[in-house]
């Protein structure tokens, strides 16, 4: 019966995701949509506890299912106005997974990446929640509201003294109720619907621009990555945190590259979305403005880009105020002075300093930090070089991702230091998770790896016995629109541009960016 | 022939990963152990409880003896007193070991309110866990003095996690 529950509540994801994609009319290929459906279907899902209990509704399994249920139906609203205009079959193809073709080259890394998620999503069924900020808090919250069928219940009555995690967001405890009640006595699983959706998301982004080989490399050092590997089966906040953080930047890079302005809309959903999982995202969503502001003064559309601009911050400034400001102050039973929490001292600066200078040593680039996260900063540091020693200009969208690891950077530097209890060690540790992907998809624009991707798809293209081509795109490297993507024509050493594999041979190119 | 080449790359770069460095202890250390670990639990069954001990380790073994202790008793509302985890750490030296839950935690694992010795519901404390080197004990509170020695005791002692 869990199982049951659990696809039910899968499809409703879909379709409730499925339908808000719809509502901001914006078209992807399958791979975004699905994985982008299911992710925001599980962010709605994580609104709807919450939501009854502002309403004072009983938390029941008749309550909250039918009212995902009501959702799902509603929020599909405008697939329904779609289906309509084009017909059942084209309007819900986008979500009916299609063939998948894998590549020979693909498999080694399916196989080993495919072993760690199936590690990690056995490991989210299979055992307890155990991280302390969870039992002390949402997953206590959760356990008591299962029985008691309310999130004010009396786990609020006990000695909390040694804890503040009863003041985080409902995120996890509406979903950690939602999936007792589907009869997963542990909850957690719903964790791996995020972790693996956005797994493909991010290796659909890459093929975009590199490389199978390349791209697998990068994935497994992604999911490799020892810290982030574990919050994939403990839930916690910031592994999801990081997924519609870094989503929502893809969809802004991509408004600001020229996509239509229903990117910058989906962007700020999955920010609001990121900032209600963890409230301190919210500076870090504003740090953005200076570059969006840049871009439209550059573009010359400043003026009539401003009111989308606030737009863009409301799902967040609404996500901020939900569980900070609406449930804490106004639902919860005991008092929480976040005031006091604030750096009284701003003006000395020494703190922020150290708190930079301890960033570096300690997290990024210490054994310690091996042990956090691998070896994927430093070959990140080292690409990064590379790109600006031997090629010595950026493309705009790696400059895009590598102004967000300075953002983050500053970002959770400032935090720490205006907020004292985000500690080194644990908290500014987790937010770091953030920056995983962002190097990720910068590496997926580093010009060094978009050129080796072009070659090797050139050296595959051309018949064996032959020299390998030499870079058609050797100015830009990596542009979806030249080299690596490019099926058109390439170009030979010898400066004759040939043909690229007919339309009925197999190309053994990355796939194009689909998104619209 | 070209597709095998990459796949021959493909598998020697998975290789080189897996064997880098850190890469290599980690994945000893933690996916592999957890394979070893899922092969024995996919045949053990649904005992949550079994699951529970496994994954809490002794603080959740004691609260869960202290709770059918309780239970026995038959007591309307009942509240436990922890000694301070510092009282461990500086005269038991079992800190390493064993420690006392947080009352948040105890609350989760048992459903039954626990208290600090800084707790300000303490005067509700109606029985009282000592650990020590020989075992945990559960010891009724029968009256507000006795509380106060208990409290007068352990005041050097200030709760820690």
């Amino acid at each position: 019966m869990p199982f049951i529950n659990f696809f039910l509540l899968l499809i409703a994801y879909l379709f409730s995701g499925y339908g808000i994609l719809n509502m901001v009319r914006i078209q992807l290929d399958k791979t975004y949509t699905i994985t982008l459906s299911l992710l925001l279907g599980v962010a709605v899902a994580s609104f709807i506890p919450f939501l009854l209990q502002l309403f004072y509704i009983t938390l029941t399994d008749v309550s909250i299912f039918i009212s995902i249920a009501v959702t799902t139906l509603l929020l599909s609203i405008p697939t329904g106005l779609r289906i309509r205009k084009e017909g059942i079959s084209a309007a819900l193809k986008p979500i009916i997974p299609g063939t998948i073709r894998i590549q020979a080259c693909e498999i080694p890394f399916i196989l080993v990446i495919g072993f760690l998620v199936f590690i990690s999503v056995w490991r989210c069924y299979d055992l307890p929640p155990t991280s302390r900020d969870v039992l002390s808090g949402p997953e206590a919250i959760a356990e008591v509201a299962v029985r008691e069928h309310t999130m004010v219940n009396s786990f609020f009555s006990i000695d909390l003294w040694s804890t503040n995690n009863q003041f985080k967001s409902p995120y996890l405890i509406s979903l950690q109720l939602i999936y007792k009640l589907a009869g997963f006595p542990f909850g957690q699983i719903w964790l791996s619907i995020v972790f693996v959706s956005f797994l493909l998301f991010l290796y659909h982004a890459m093929r975009e621009k590199l490389h199978p080989i390349i791209a697998g490399i990068l994935l497994l050092m992604f999911i490799m990555t020892p810290e982030a590997y574990a919050y994939t089966f403990m839930i916690l906040y910031d592994y999801s945190n990081m997924v519609f953080f870094c989503t929502s930047l893809y969809f802004l890079f991509g408004f600001l590259r020229g996509k239509p302005d229903s990117w910058s809309y989906l962007s700020g959903i999955l920010m609001g979305i990121a900032t209600y999982i963890r409230s301190e995202t919210l500076v870090l969503a504003f740090l953005f403005l200076p570059l969006c502001l840049f871009i439209q003064w550059r573009n010359g559309s400043l003026k009539k880009s401003l009111v989308r601009d606030a737009a863009y911050y409301v799902p967040s400034l609404i996500g901020y105020y939900l569980p900070t400001q609406l449930w804490i102050k106004h639902y919860l039973p005991v008092h929480y002075d976040m005031g006091s929490l604030v750096n009284t001292h701003p003006s000395d600066l020494g703190p922020l300093f150290q708190r930079y200078h301890d960033i570096v040593t300690r997290l990024l680039a210490s054994e310690f930090a091996i042990h956090l996260w691998g070896y994927i900063f430093f070959a990140t540091f080292f690409l990064f070089i590379a790109e600006l020693v031997f090629v010595r200009s950026f493309t705009k969208e790696a400059r895009n991702w590598l102004y967000a690891i300075v953002v983050l950077y500053l970002g959770l530097g400032f935090l720490g230091f205006i907020l004292p209890l985000m500690n080194l060690d644990e908290t500014t540790k987790r937010s770091m998770f953030k920056l995983l992907p962002v190097v990720v998809l910068y590496l997926s624009n580093n010009q060094l790896l978009t050129r080796l991707s072009g070659w090797i798809t050139r050296w595959e293209a051309t018949p064996m016995g032959k020299p390998a081509l030499a870079g058609a795109d050797a100015k830009g490297g990596g542009g979806s629109k030249t080299g690596v993507l490019s099926s058109k024509s390439v170009l030979t050493k010898s400066g004759k541009t040939v043909a690229a594999p007919s339309a009925g041979q197999k190309s053994p190119n990355p796939r194009k960016g689909k998104g619209k | 022939m070209k597709g095998v080449i990459l796949t021959a790359v493909s598998i020697l770069c998975v290789f080189g990963i897996l064997n880098l460095g850190y890469y290599q202890d980690w994945f000893v250390a933690r996916p592999e152990t957890y394979w070893n670990e899922f092969q024995k639990q996919k045949d053990e069954g649904d005992d949550l409880v079994a699951r529970r001990t496994e994954r809490y380790g002794v603080a959740y073994t004691i609260s869960m003896k202290i709770m059918a202790a309780i239970q026995r008793k038959n007591l309307a509302h009942p509240v436990v007193l922890f000694e301070p985890n510092s009282y461990y750490r500086d005269s038991l030296h079992i800190y390493d070991k064993l420690r006392a839950p947080e009352p948040a935690v105890f609350y989760y694992y048992t459903g039954i309110e626990g208290v600090w010795t800084n707790s300000p519901n303490v005067a509700k404390a109606n029985f009282f866990v000592r650990i020590s080197k020989k075992g945990v004990m559960l010891d009724e509170i029968k009256s507000p003095q006795q509380l106060q020695q208990i409290l007068a005791f352990y005041k050097r002692y200030p709760p820690i996690l």
